[in-house]
């Protein structure tokens, strides 16, 4: 799996302006929803199921809100940062300012457990997350993920 | 009369060297026991050239000083540890010692044709390991390992003491009767066994009774009840001995005893012991250094050093493998206690009966031992915490300790006091203790402030520095600790591979977990929590770190209450990709610079396989 593959192009929104972790979770839906066609709201209550059973909030500043979807065929990534860090109940309690969104498709088994954990690595990667935060614009951030993440699938 | 003096001084000198070198050797992560034992060696005859040779001297200091670690050991290791790990250890202490000695003896005999009891007597020399090293090592580096693991190996090391020292004596005894009578009577061997284990058992549990309730009773100095302590646990190790029994065994057991029960002076107790034992490694080990003659070490250094390596490679990990198996350890944390079979002190003291019997082939058994632990320590001391994050055992560092004072209460009083300094940082800063949910029973007693107790204590809110005691139950202090840490500061992602990339509820339903993931939830679990599922697994008392496979991820234990109830449970995703890696050694720099050569072996070998 390449991210060039999961994130599509109008996936990397390099500046957000969100209020909260609920606020954060709704616009990245619609946002999810106008690139993937599927109702917004079905992407919402999906991620908020998850975020149930235990933040998505991974420490260090990263979220990576997920879930399973009936109406995707593949997988569907979309990465915002937030122009101020929010609270998002993340384990270390300290406030998200890099949101990783992840959907994938209902019968993906090993592919959407496979496609979180390399995300999960890229954004463990303190230089990473270093060069999106100083990284300018879409592109640029686009350009980070999609090229680091070349250089970690090989090793 | 000079010469008493220059004793003293060349003693003391030694012990303040090492305490001075061992300070600086830490913070290059040596192991700190290697070097007491260089600095005996630096400072004897082939080195600044002090010359000593008593052997029996050396086994008196040694004898005291392992009856003092032993039982600062057993003092130290809580019931909740043996309970977790006391079934595991037990076997590793008795079978595992036997079949690391066996190993070993079969590698000493087929390799350097040893006579068949030689070999034994090599085999059971080595065969016992020194955790006190490793688990300083670990302190010293903030490393936190799953604690089932590492409760075994604290547990195992102090029990298995006694096995190999019965296997040594028998082999000793073996070999004063001249080989001519080698068929040992199995069932003299089996009777002495039994007085070993069962007399050690015995005394050593009803001792540390004893010793509780004298230490109870007896009105003495506050000053004194370390020192009463101490002479009962020579009494103790050396009545045992002389009828037999192993006195290892009863001063382990009887620390565990006073240990885990109430007693008067519990903190002065520990606190003395606690630089005892550090006394008795240093001259211990000191003292064995002094004693080798490095000169002699050279003949049988190559025999020596296969001998360690067949230890570290295979007879340890086929001891650990082997007695673990029927209890729940993954693999890589048999890897990891396998690798952590460190040797100490004990091979070159238990090769000292040899020297003294003046048996021929003493000099060169000391001189393995001696090489076997300098591998030993070298070679698993210093990589003891690369090959936790390389077997991805390492759990992220715990939030800074509180800093707790405690104080002692008369005995009856069920209750301990203790002082807090409030950190910058912790949950308790600029709240006032209205607001904070103290545990049950817990009472405020002052409230001091730059030296001056506050007045109206409850309502002020605390400040950094305020120093707070409390007087609380036992069992509450754990959660006073919570309140009084610095909580965790962010960027360190130090073994958060090790705990999975999510944190789940472990309260919720392992179902709705499945569901979102894509897992098959085993009909029997269906109406069950993540918890419970975990709890099944280890028969009611998971602890953190420990983990099951559930289809292809794996579950982790990562937070529990007080109860020991698991409310956070990490989930890995891709355990498979989380095994010991290249990466996880070198770190990523180190990647990225081999990585060209690397793809290309990838691929060849992917070709090959495909082929």
């Amino acid at each position: 799996m390449e991210l060039t593959n999961v994130v599509p192009p109008g996936g990397v929104i390099a500046h957000l302006r969100v209020a909260n972790k609920k606020q954060a979770l709704q616009e990245l839906a619609a946002r999810a929803a106008h690139l993937t066609g599927v109702h917004e709201r079905t992407i919402f209550d999906i991620l908020l199921e998850r975020e149930r059973l235990g933040t998505t909030g991974v420490g260090q500043g990263i979220a990576i809100p997920h879930g399973k979807l009936d109406q995707i065929d593949h997988l569907f990534g979309l990465f915002a940062r937030l122009d101020d860090p929010i609270d998002f109940e993340a384990i270390d309690e300290q406030p998200v300012d890099l949101i990783f969104l992840l959907l994938a498709p209902q019968e993906s088994g090993a592919d959407h457990l496979k496609a979180l954990a390399k995300v999960s690595r890229l954004l463990r990667d303190r230089d990473i997350c270093e060069k999106i935060r100083q990284s300018d614009g879409d592109e640029a951030i686009y350009a980070v993920l999609t090229g680091t993440s070349q250089q970690q699938g090989a090793a | 009369m000079d010469q008493t003096f220059q004793i003293i001084l060349i003693g003391a000198l030694l012990v303040l060297f090492a305490i001075v070198a061992g300070r600086v050797s830490s913070r290059l992560g040596a192991p700190v026991l290697l070097v007491f034992l260089g600095l005996g060696m630096l400072a004897g005859e082939d080195g600044l050239g002090l010359r000593y040779d008593d052997a029996s001297g050396a086994f008196f200091v040694c004898s005291v000083a392992l009856a003092v670690i032993l039982f600062d050991g057993g003092l130290r290791t809580q019931l909740s540890t043996i309970r977790l790990a006391g079934a595991p250890a037990l076997t590793l202490a008795t079978l595992g010692v036997v079949v690391t000695a066996g190993v070993v003896a079969l590698a000493a005999w087929a390799v350097f044709d040893n006579t068949p009891v030689r070999a034994f007597l090599i085999g059971a020399i080595v065969a016992s390991t020194d955790a006190a090293a490793v688990f300083f090592l670990l302190r010293l580096q903030k490393l936190e390992i799953a604690r089932r693991v590492t409760a075994t190996l604290e547990v195992e090391s102090g029990l298995n003491d006694p096995m190999a020292i019965f296997l040594t004596l028998s082999a000793v005894a073996l070999l004063k009767l001249g080989g001519a009578h080698a068929d040992l009577d199995v069932l003299v061997a089996l009777r002495d066994l039994t007085i070993q284990m069962g007399g050690g058992a015995l005394i050593g549990l009803a001792g540390g009774r004893a010793l509780v309730w004298l230490v109870n009773r007896l009105e003495i100095e506050a000053g004194l009840y370390p020192v009463l302590v101490v002479v009962a646990c020579l009494a103790l190790f050396a009545g045992a001995q002389l009828i037999h029994a192993s006195g290892f065994l009863a001063v382990y057991l009887a620390g565990l005893t006073l240990g885990n029960n109430r007693h008067r002076g519990s903190q002065l107790i520990l606190r003395f012991h606690d630089g005892l034992a550090w006394l008795a490694q240093i001259a211990m080990l000191v003292i064995l250094g002094l004693l080798v003659n490095p000169e002699r070490l050279i003949p049988v250094l190559l025999p020596a050093t296969v001998i360690a390596l067949v230890l570290v490679f295979v007879a340890r990990p086929v001891a650990v493998f082997l007695c673990l198996w029927p209890f729940r350890f993954t693999a890589r944390e048999k890897a990891f206690a396998a690798w952590v079979g460190l040797r100490g002190a004990v091979p070159i003291y238990l090769a000292l009966p040899a020297l003294l019997e003046k048996l021929p082939e003493a000099h060169a058994v000391f001189g393995i031992a001696f090489v076997v632990v300098l591998v030993s320590l070298a070679l698993q001391g210093w990589t003891v915490a690369p090959v936790a994050r390389f077997l991805n055992l390492a759990l992220p560092p715990r939030p800074e300790a509180a800093v707790r004072r405690d104080v002692d209460v008369p005995v009856g009083a069920d209750r301990d006091i203790v002082g807090y300094t409030v950190m910058p940082g912790s949950i308790a800063v600029t709240r006032n203790m209205a607001e904070l949910t103290l545990p049950p029973g817990a009472r405020i007693l002052a409230i001091l402030r730059q030296g001056v107790v506050v007045e109206g204590g409850s309502t002020t809110p605390l400040q950094p520095r305020d120093y707070v005691l409390i007087v609380v139950d036992p069992e509450g202090i754990h959660a006073l600790d919570r309140i009084f840490a610095p909580r965790p500061r962010r960027g360190r992602d130090a073994g958060l591979a090790a705990i999975g990339e999510f944190m789940v509820d472990g309260r919720q339903k392992i179902g709705d977990l499945g569901r979102l993931y894509g897992l098959e939830v085993k009909p029997e679990h269906a109406q069950m929590t993540i918890a419970q599922v975990i709890g099944a697994e280890f028969s009611g008392h998971p602890v953190v770190g420990d983990r099951i496979t559930y289809g292809p991820v794996e579950l982790v234990v990562r937070t529990q209450d007080d109860d020991g109830a698991i409310v956070g449970v990490g989930l890995e995703l891709e355990p498979e990709a989380d095994r010991p890696t290249l990466a996880r050694l070198i770190g990523a720099r180190g990647m990225r610079l081999i990585e060209p050569v690397r793809s290309r072996l990838v691929r060849l070998a992917r070709r090959r396989r495909k082929a």
